[in-house]
């Protein structure tokens, strides 16, 4: 065998193995049970933390020590955060329990008075019929979610024990193990491996970080907003509006949902309803005038178009966590095809 | 045997690493801890006698030193005689290059290295530079600041060079001046 043919089969071994670690890797991810959800919030609470660890160790502290230090004083501050609003959560959580039902009845009523709405005004133009099973949809769904419950809960509850010892792992020794595929990676391709990972990775934490920094803002706004006008249940439709507003476009009108139904399930005054909206509607400027532009726009560069049509895509793949990892997903697949694009085109010029 | 495979390996291989980095300008200013934490961030690279490391006009992001073996450099020229490739300089053992790819964005290489023989390289890149800047700040000064030195130095050199590369053709031009 010629030094060449030695070199090239060994370039094909290289490449092969990376493949290979990558696909078995992915799919661990898929195919194990709540896999996927614990690795994307492991991943998200690493994007979440790195940043203090550093921190920590520029002080001087181990990269152990940092990482401990980090999540002792996180378990801290969520222990006393649940201590002291567990009350609070706890006594409308109990409210929206005995409520739910009322509340179901009535969104039933309002529906079926949407639905005589265009009988109405369009009774001579237009035949409207309303389905014969409508007034069942509303009862079935209601027990597909209380079916669903349980099982929900549990991936829930396994992917929140699951992610902070990933994510563990992931401060601790993520780097080691990027280091160690990439060793693999041929002398040819090395560095545009290396290159490509550090931009992969600082646009996917960017982006994280920023939009995980907008929904904690918007939820805030609401929270305090509806605190102040005195709206029923403002901490879980807060944490609806913000949860909601990492869907982007879509998920504010989602988010805002909620809370207009309930006003109008309450009869609630037309000024009352006006001002939630308006709360609604104030977090949603000041989260496109002020923190898009500073923190959000500068890191993912997708045209609105795009964005809208990946949304689409994720939601039909995967669901709602389909249509809130499917921007970055689309951003990280442009920039690793734009990265090898360059590698084909200019660099080797 | 398990140890003596431990010792003559992997601790003879970080000791020779710490080693490299120690003797090299860049991380000369480094205290042993700050030394240590280098050794983990930076990739240890082995080249079979030929093979390139990188090609002239290749967009880099950073820089190589000899760990062990020696490196051609060669630039691309329409007047050698050696298939358009000009012989540049030989490096060897503690030697490094392309650190200028260090602090350009997206620059490209001014010339070939190819192995002369089987070579270890130790690989330090622009993200190693940006992790130890965001992890050891006082770090990762020192380096830049020696960076900045060595660049200095080597541009320095370069007008130098220019200045009497230009001395030559007006000497040349003034002799066959009639």
């Amino acid at each position: 065998m010629t030094p060449a043919h030695g070199l090239r089969r060994e370039r094909l071994v290289r490449i092969f193995t990376v493949i290979l670690i990558l696909a078995v890797c992915t799919l661990v991810i898929l195919q194990v049970e709540d896999m996927l959800l614990s690795v994307i919030l492991a991943f998200v609470i690493n994007c979440l933390l790195a940043p203090f660890v550093n921190a920590l160790e520029r002080l001087g502290l181990s990269r152990t020590t940092a990482v401990g230090c980090i999540y002792l004083a996180v378990i801290t501050v969520m222990g006393l955060g649940l201590w002291g609003l567990a009350p609070e959560i706890g006594r409308q959580a109990a409210a929206i329990q005995t409520e739910f039902p009322r509340y179901l009845k009535e969104l039933h009523h309002l529906i079926g008075d949407l639905e005589k709405l265009p009988k109405t005004i369009l009774a001579k133009t237009y035949k409207a019929s309303t389905p014969a099973d409508s007034p069942r949809i509303l009862p079935a769904l209601y027990n597909r979610l209380f079916q669903d419950l349980p099982g929900l809960m549990s991936s829930l509850l396994s992917a929140m024990l699951l992610a902070p010892l990933l994510a563990f792992f992931m401060l601790m020794d993520g780097r080691t193990a990027i280091k160690k595929l990439i060793a693999i990676v041929p002398n040819n391709l090395f560095e545009t491996a290396l290159h490509l990972q550090y931009q992969i990775s600082a646009q996917i934490s960017g982006f994280v970080r920023a939009r995980l920094l907008e929904s904690a803002i918007v939820g805030l706004i609401v929270l305090i907003g509806l605190l102040l006008v005195g709206q029923p249940y403002p901490f879980f439709l807060a944490l609806f509006a913000g949860l909601t507003n990492l869907v982007p476009y879509v998920g504010p009108i989602i988010g805002a949902a909620p809370a207009l139904l309930l006003g109008l399930i309450n009869n609630s005054p037309g000024m009352d309803l006006l001002l939630v909206m308006a709360i609604y509607a104030l977090a949603q400027v000041l989260d496109a005038a002020l923190v898009v532009p500073l923190v959000v726009a500068k890191i993912v560069n997708l045209h609105a178009v795009i964005v809208i049509i990946v949304i689409i895509i994720g939601a039909q793949m995967g669901g709602i966590l389909g249509m809130i990892i499917s921007v970055p997903v689309a951003s990280m697949i442009k920039l690793t095809g734009i990265t090898i694009y360059r590698h084909l085109t200019g660099f080797r010029a | 045997m398990l140890k003596s495979f431990w010792e003559n390996t992997v601790v003879k291989g970080r000791q020779d690493l710490l080693t490299a980095l120690k003797a090299n300008v860049l991380f000369q200013d480094l205290s042993n801890r700050d030394l240590r934490f280098v050794a983990d961030i930076v990739h240890l690279r082995e080249y079979r006698n030929g093979e390139i490391v990188f090609h002239q006009d290749e967009i880099g992001f950073g820089m190589y030193i000899i760990a062990h073996g020696v490196i051609d450099i060669t630039a691309s020229s329409h007047y050698s005689d050696a298939g358009g490739e000009m012989f540049v300089v030989r490096l060897e053992q503690g030697d490094f290059f392309g650190e200028l790819a260090l602090v350009e964005e997206n620059g490209r290489r001014s010339a070939n290295a190819k192995a002369a023989t089987d070579t270890r390289l130790i690989g330090f890149f622009k993200p190693d530079l940006l992790d130890i800047i965001a992890r050891r700040p006082a770090a990762g000064v020192k380096i830049l600041l020696r960076l900045s030195e060595v660049l200095g130095r080597r541009m320095a050199e370069t007008t130098g060079k220019m200045t009497q590369l230009n001395e030559e053709i007006q000497r040349l031009k003034g002799g066959f001046n009639p």
